[in-house]
């Protein structure tokens, strides 16, 4: 019904520009425009309509229909309906005009269409390779139907290197990464600082980059990708494998039978308390607190556990397929799961005291990293960083997916916009994931757990989903395709849309704070695909070993 | 010979130089449960360090990636001889499931020289437990190549056309051997 | 150790029948197969890359791959996590397709005089079989789609 009003709302404002639309369920909305047209719908929806903008595809569709596809998906929250604004472009030069101007948020999503599809975005304010590897040649676009997947194409240059923007006047640069202790992954921030204080910075970063979207296009099929999904991720794998399985479904209208939906449930659940515990154990060893972390570590051992019994695999659980879930949880491993939530509630309480009433971890916490609501609607950050700053969203609630229609649960918010809310958000998300896990072991009941599948899977249909990693929405577009794989796959994690708060949030503060700000994110660069500051008086650059910057951080009393 | 060296250098505790290219993580996150009170790998004096130079094994995960090639190879010639590099993980080992795309190179033997491999998607902690004592000598290693064959070459290849009848008995007129 | 761990993939020639539907279905390709003529198909499985994930357990129809529950798999050469079988796929002398050949014990089955049937008993095997066309024990049905 809502669906139909917000159409009917942007069809009387706009009329002449929509084509065509389609509402294959309530909550899904699909809107073809006019390529013209979709800078000012974006803007009406992304402002007057207070929407939350999720992320912006580009697809090669020219074996098909000749043309181009680029998507804007869009999130009406409060009235749980996903959006998507299509448009298509003529074969032979697509060019779009940038959407970036009205939604900040969609600087990254656009370097991106550029760089892997080639689909320009006139007026973007800062052009430049965001996702391909440095010496990759200008004019060869992986995405595109026409590479193969696994080309490398001849003008690559072995040692080019990322060419940073002119520093300016009077800097010190300090080179952070790729590798880095705190953070796991390879990642390159550039940052200009002035003295001790932060004046701004630079990321490079996509060096995770795998080609899984290519990979998921040309040689997987619809039920090994799940397979692939997980390995995303080295900690939101199972995210990324519902929500990969739940577009497909949606696209396809599939319903999984509601055993497997509880499964799914769980196993999201389980696999958030051990992200949280992992971050909290994490986040207090930046800020120096060691015998934190490996108490958090303790406790989260359980969860694995439960996990290999549940699925063969600690982390890679080989959950989904299209239609349903391969592992059945029995009646003996339901009272082995409740006696280990009962064990970890009892250990987790206690730690979470001690969190609230350590004055140190306090100190190094708060007010550092503010990210309030506007930095939060402009960058589409998600997640404890958005729910931090007072902004209640949550997927589980807003865009109800497998059983989280059936349980109870709060959504925590807090007003704090700094890292200190960030971590009180995470630590009694933990009670909550406890509680809805124990709500669907309950409400479960015995039945088959995949569907069987008989024909084949329509074709060019597209589905979106949005799944509640631990880290904010994780968002998958899928348009199903011929010989048993989709056409286009695109994932968006969170990380994706919480980086781009990042500049914002280490504006004016101390060096030494940069890593609990970035920490704080929750960062997970695999998902998403280094640390250079720049002194602004001085002009001299500065390397700074990865270990002096962890002791800088651990060392700030 | 490796296997004396090590014994001989390292003699019982390792500094070990955690360097990721380009994976999801989720190996990284076993060394570092490999760490922590459960499995609690620094009762063996393992000790994870920041700096390449500080470190004697260097444990790589992640697939080779071109972005991340030459910093690799970078932080393995910091690292003072003598030295090991152990590859984690089914991305390190053998390209994992990317091995052949556009911005992967491969497994990270094609960027450092492996002395170890360390299987497993991601190797539970034990299993890195067990091969850093494979390394260092401590236990045997129990992985070896299988092979099956049904049949020895040369075998006789019967093609239907050749059937001749020779009053009671069907022979073949010509036998092939492959 | 959980019962349902999955550990290194064990490949079991026995019950193989070589129909590559584990090589299909790996999402690292990490299974392959190789004929060499049409008696000789080699199937390898590179150990290297392979994920764990169970696929091929799951959709193999002879059940000849388990999952085993060793995960102390670490080596210092790669090749040594590869499995290989050599499958001789013989040739149905009835309508050319391969099918297994089993044990040493079946193998007796198919040389030799054997002239079954005694009063439609059946079983029968042997070239006269093929001459005289009467049905082989083994019919293999294939579905037509007219």
């Amino acid at each position: 019904m809502i669906a139909r009003e917000r159409l009917n709302q942007l069809k009387d404002k706009f009329g002449s520009a929509i084509l065509r639309a389609d509402l294959p369920s309530d909550r899904q909305l699909f809107v073809w425009v006019q390529p013209e047209a979709v800078k000012e719908l974006c803007r009406h929806i992304f402002r007057d309509l207070d929407a939350r903008y999720v992320i912006s595809i580009g697809a090669d569709d020219r074996p098909f229909s000749g043309k181009f596809i680029v998507a804007h998906d869009f999130a009406f929250d409060t009235d749980h309906v996903l959006c998507s604004l299509l448009a298509q472009l003529p074969g032979d030069e697509p060019k779009i005009e940038s959407i970036s101007g009205v939604v900040p948020a969609a600087n990254w999503a656009e370097r991106e269409m550029r760089d892997l599809v080639g689909i320009e975005s006139v007026g973007h304010p800062y052009p430049k390779r965001l996702v391909l590897p440095d010496g990759w040649p200008e004019d060869v676009h992986p995405l595109r139907k026409d590479v193969p997947w696994n080309h490398v194409p001849p003008e690559f240059k072995e040692g080019a290197s990322f060419e940073f923007e002119k520093t300016p006047e009077g800097c010190t640069v300090v080179p952070f990464g790729p590798f880095h202790p705190t953070l796991d992954e390879p990642a390159h921030f550039r940052l200009y600082v002035e003295g001790e204080m932060v004046r701004g910075c630079e990321y490079r970063g996509f060096m995770a980059h795998r080609g899984i979207e290519k990979l998921a296009e040309s040689v997987m099929s619809y039920n090994d990708i799940p397979v692939l999904a997980e390995r995303i991720c080295g900690i939101c794998g199972c995210v990324h494998s519902v929500a990969y399985t739940q577009a497909v479904e949606a696209a396809a209208a599939l319903r999984p039978p509601p055993r497997a939906e509880y499964i799914r449930t769980i196993l999201l659940e389980m696999e958030r308390l051990h992200s949280h515990l992992l971050w909290v154990g994490l986040a207090c060893h930046i800020v120096g607190f060691d015998t934190l972390f490996m108490q958090a570590f303790r406790i989260r051992e359980p969860v694995m556990w439960m996990a290999e019994k549940i699925t063969g695999n600690r982390k890679t659980y080989g959950l989904c397929v299209v239609g349903g879930v391969r592992w059945d949880i029995t009646p003996e491993l339901k009272a082995e799961l409740n006696q280990t939530l009962n064990k970890l509630q009892a250990e987790w309480e206690p730690l979470v005291g001690a969190v609230s009433r350590d004055k140190n971890i306090q100190k190094r916490t708060r007010g550092v990293g503010v990210a309030d609501r506007n930095v939060v609607k402009n960058a589409g950050a998600v997640g404890p960083v958005a729910r931090a700053a007072g902004v209640d969203i949550d997927c589980r609630r807003d865009h109800p997916y497998a059983a989280y229609d059936r349980v109870d649960f709060r959504v925590i918010t807090a007003t704090g916009c700094d890292v200190w809310s960030r971590v009180v958000v995470r630590m009694k998300e933990v009670f909550e994931s406890i509680a809805i896990i124990r709500q669907c072991l309950e409400k479960m009941e015995p039945g088959p757990l995949q569907l069987e599948i008989k024909d084949e899977l329509p074709v060019g249909r597209i589905g979106l989903s949005s799944v509640e990693a631990p880290r904010g929405e994780s968002h998958h577009f899928v348009i199903t395709g011929e010989n048993n794989r989709p056409r286009r796959w695109r994932v968006r994690a969170p990380t994706y849309q919480n980086l781009q708060a990042v500049p914002a949030m280490i504006r004016d503060q101390q060096i030494a704070d940069m890593t609990i700000s970035l920490g704080s994110i929750d960062p997970c660069f695999s998902c998403t695909d280094r640390m250079e500051t720049i002194e602004l008086r001085s002009g001299e650059r500065k390397t700074w070993p990865q270990k002096e910057l962890l002791a800088l951080s651990q060392g700030k009393k | 010979m490796l296997k004396e060296l090590c014994q001989k250098m390292f003699g019982r505790s390792l500094w070990v130089y955690h360097a990721n290219s380009g994976g999801c993580n989720g190996c990284d996150i076993e060394v570092l449960n490999a760490l922590t009170p459960y499995y609690d790998a620094e009762r063996f004096g393992i000790r994870l360090v920041g700096s390449p130079r500080h470190a004697d094994v260097m444990l790589c995960q992640g697939p080779g990636m071109r972005a991340t090639a030459r910093a690799l190879r970078a932080a393995y010639e910091a690292m003072p001889a003598p030295k090991l590099v152990f590859a984690i993980g089914s991305c390190a080992c053998g390209g994992g499931m990317w091995f052949d795309s556009y911005s992967v190179l491969g497994p990270v033997e094609k960027v450092v020289p492996v002395n170890y491999y360390i299987l497993g998607c991601p190797p539970r902690p034990e299993a890195i437990i067990y091969g850093v004592a494979v390394a260092l000598g401590l236990m045997e290693k129990k992985a070896a190549p299988v092979e099956f064959k049904q049949t020895e070459l040369p075998i006789p290849r019967y093609h239907p056309e050749d059937l001749r009848r020779q009053g009671d008995l069907v022979i073949y007129e010509k036998a092939e051997k492959v | 150790m959980p019962e349902g761990f999955r550990g290194r993939p064990v490949f079991d020639g026995n019950k193989c029948v070589g129909c590559g539907g584990c090589a299909n279905n790996c999402p690292a390709r990490s299974i392959l197969i190789f004929d060499v003529c049409q008696e000789l198909r080699i199937l390898q499985y590179v150990g290297g890359r392979c994920t764990y994930c169970g696929r091929c357990a799951e959709v193999c129809p002879e059940k000849a791959i388990t999952m085993s529950r060793e995960f102390e798999t670490s080596t210092n050469d790669i090749g040594d996590a590869q499995q290989r079988m050599e499958l001789f796929m013989s040739t149905c002398q009835r309508c050319g397709r391969c099918f297994k050949d089993e044990s040493a014990l079946e193998k007796l089955k198919l040389t030799g005089y054997r002239f079954d049937d005694l009063q439609n008993q059946r079983w029968i095997f042997g070239a006269g079989a093929y001459q005289e066309n009467q049905p082989a024990v083994k019919d293999i049905f294939i579905e037509m789609d007219w």
